[in-house]
């Protein structure tokens, strides 16, 4: 059922007021003890609010996402609004902008409630790593919200926003997503203007919706999508209709990984809700082919050592000359490295030494060159099978959430969980976590720029599975 | 050569032992196509596609929210860290 279509009738139908919807979801947020929210927009949000409500007591026309209440990953660009990226470092910095994306919700009459908690500047799996206190399962308060965009699925989780506007580098949508039972969609590398994101590793970054439909998935999609000249990498797609997702006649043949099944790291109950899953597609006639892939450690490591290469570039700029709070020292090169020791987290400071690591001379080529070769081979892979299904279904996860404290001792750990996820970022394909299947959902993954097709199927299951 | 402490401008700033396991992993990993380098580049512009040089000036509201960012202003300059010589 979507949520956006069944508020839009209320509102239409005058049922609820849309400074009262708005002001409940803001007092909802306040209060909740998730630790999911960096900071409210809550006079921003009002004043929104009461336009719209003139609007229809006017009688004027509202669009459809006129109104609607959404919650933004901190590591988005609202002018005027804190940008802190959950770090110490930009803790009181001011958006100067607004990303692409969040202005065509805005466009679209949308109303922003929050700047939700992450990991900082997205490095993490856990959102464990930030300066505003772990944020807690939807589900399970003793148990990690996932990451790192964990504040905005335990928002949609919960009902606090209707929808939430997360970022994708290695998993940051879907794996969240999958820990607290919603949809969460890394569209296509390009389909959604990167402009306003900070940048963590910007040839895998991805914007998109964790939501709680498919339908809610589709309608943010159409709006945020489209060529952007301000994200040179962006570029232009046709909507997707509702009608067109409906008939998933044309999918003959779902393929899945089975080095990704058959393995002791995953959690045997995961294994078996999978292969159920499986056997109920099967059932319908599809023909389910098993697939070759790359080892879980060489998907993981591939892309940490690029995504780790591109952030220790990418967070070069944050110095406390060019951007954050400067801690002065003896001289220039002294306050930039006390500036970025103090204000950056451990794990944030892991990767970007390992970044520099990779990229420094006599490491490059074994490490650095060898990983842009890997991930080639994998996109090669790809390739190949999507010639022959055409869908890939994946767990999201290979276990359940973890305890909160267990991965920031562990980051080795915490890499590996990224297994499932990662591939299909260097992929640049667009893959969908559905809330079934497993106990951390499912992935559908089809072939670069066919978002729809996963959609499509994503409709399937959900009267399959 | 430089280490990775003052390559990241980070003070004390050492490798550590789970980044290193990735780095082993990919040097372990099988390779079958060493020609096949930069390919991935689908991402590139065409010529007749990039933008216009053109100087776009910001509104005043974003340059308000600039300055504002900046770590210090001195008698309406932005002030930068001490520059040493070396």
């Amino acid at each position: 059922m979507s949520q956006i279509r069944k508020i839009h009738t209320q509102l239409k139908n005058k049922e609820i007021t849309c400074t009262k919807l708005v002001q409940d979801r803001l007092d909802l947020l306040k209060s909740n003890t998730h630790n999911t929210v960096n900071s409210l927009l809550d006079t921003f949000a009002l004043a929104l609010a009461e336009k719209v409500d003139a609007k229809i007591k006017n009688g004027q026309e509202i669009g459809l996402l006129e109104g609607i209440p959404f919650g933004i990953k901190d590591v988005y660009m609202l002018q005027g609004t804190l940008a802190t990226a959950s770090s110490e470092l930009l803790k009181n910095y001011k958006s100067p902008y607004t990303a692409t994306a969040i202005q065509k919700l805005l466009d679209a009459g949308a109303i922003p409630l929050a700047k939700e908690n992450c990991d900082s500047f997205g490095h993490g799996s856990s959102s464990e790593n930030t300066i505003f206190g772990a944020v807690k399962n939807a589900v399970n308060t003793d148990l990690v919200g996932g990451g790192s965009s964990g504040g905005s699925a335990v928002n949609v989780a919960k009902d606090f926003t209707v929808f939430s506007i997360g970022g994708d580098t290695g998993g940051s949508i879907r794996q969240p997503a999958g820990y607290n039972n919603v949809f969460g969609f890394k569209p296509t590398y390009g389909r959604v203007s990167r402009f306003g994101l900070m940048a963590y590793a910007s040839s895998t970054d991805c914007v998109g919706p964790i939501a709680k439909s498919i339908e809610d998935i589709r309608i943010i999609l159409n709006v945020m999508s489209g060529k952007d000249v301000k994200d040179q990498t962006s570029y232009q797609s046709s909507e997707i209709s509702a009608s067109n997702i409906l008939n998933a006649e044309e999918i003959k043949t779902v393929g899945y990984f089975k080095n990704f099944i058959e393995t002791d790291a995953i959690d045997p109950e995961i294994k078996s809700a999978f292969l159920a899953s499986i056997e109920k597609i099967k059932a319908t006639g599809i023909q389910v082919k098993e697939l070759d892939f790359f080892e879980a450690d060489t998907l993981v490591s591939t892309y940490y050592t690029l995504a780790m290469a591109e952030t220790a570039s990418n967070l070069s700029r944050l110095d406390g000359t060019n951007y954050g709070q400067r801690i002065e020292g003896e001289n220039l090169k002294d306050t930039y490295s006390i500036t970025r020791s103090e204000n950056f987290s451990e794990e944030t400071k892991r990767r970007i030494v390992g970044g520099n690591q990779v990229l420094s001379q006599g490491f490059s080529d074994e490490i650095y060159l060898k990983g842009l070769n890997l991930r080639d081979q994998i996109s090669e892979n790809f390739e190949k099978d999507f010639k022959e299904v055409d869908i890939i279904l994946s767990p999201v996860t290979p276990n359940t959430p973890p305890k909160i404290g267990e991965s920031l001792k562990n980051p080795l750990a915490m890499y590996l969980s990224d297994a499932y996820t990662v591939g299909f970022s260097l992929g640049q394909l667009p893959t969908l976590t559905i809330p079934q299947g497993t106990a951390t959902g499912l992935q559908i993954t089809a072939a670069k720029n066919n978002d729809e097709l996963v959609l499509k199927f994503a409709n399937f299951l959900k009267d399959t599975i | 050569m430089m280490t990775v402490d003052i390559l990241s401008s980070i003070k004390g700033a050492k490798p550590s032992e789970a980044v290193n396991k990735l780095f082993e992993a990919i040097k372990k990993a099988n390779s079958t196509n060493n020609n096949s380098f930069n390919k991935n580049h689908t991402n590139a512009v065409s010529l007749d596609d990039l933008r216009d040089d053109v100087v776009i000036n910001s509104p005043k509201f974003e340059k308000q929210l600039i300055i504002e960012n900046f770590p210090k202003e001195k008698n309406g300059y932005l002030v930068v860290a001490k520059v040493i010589e070396e």
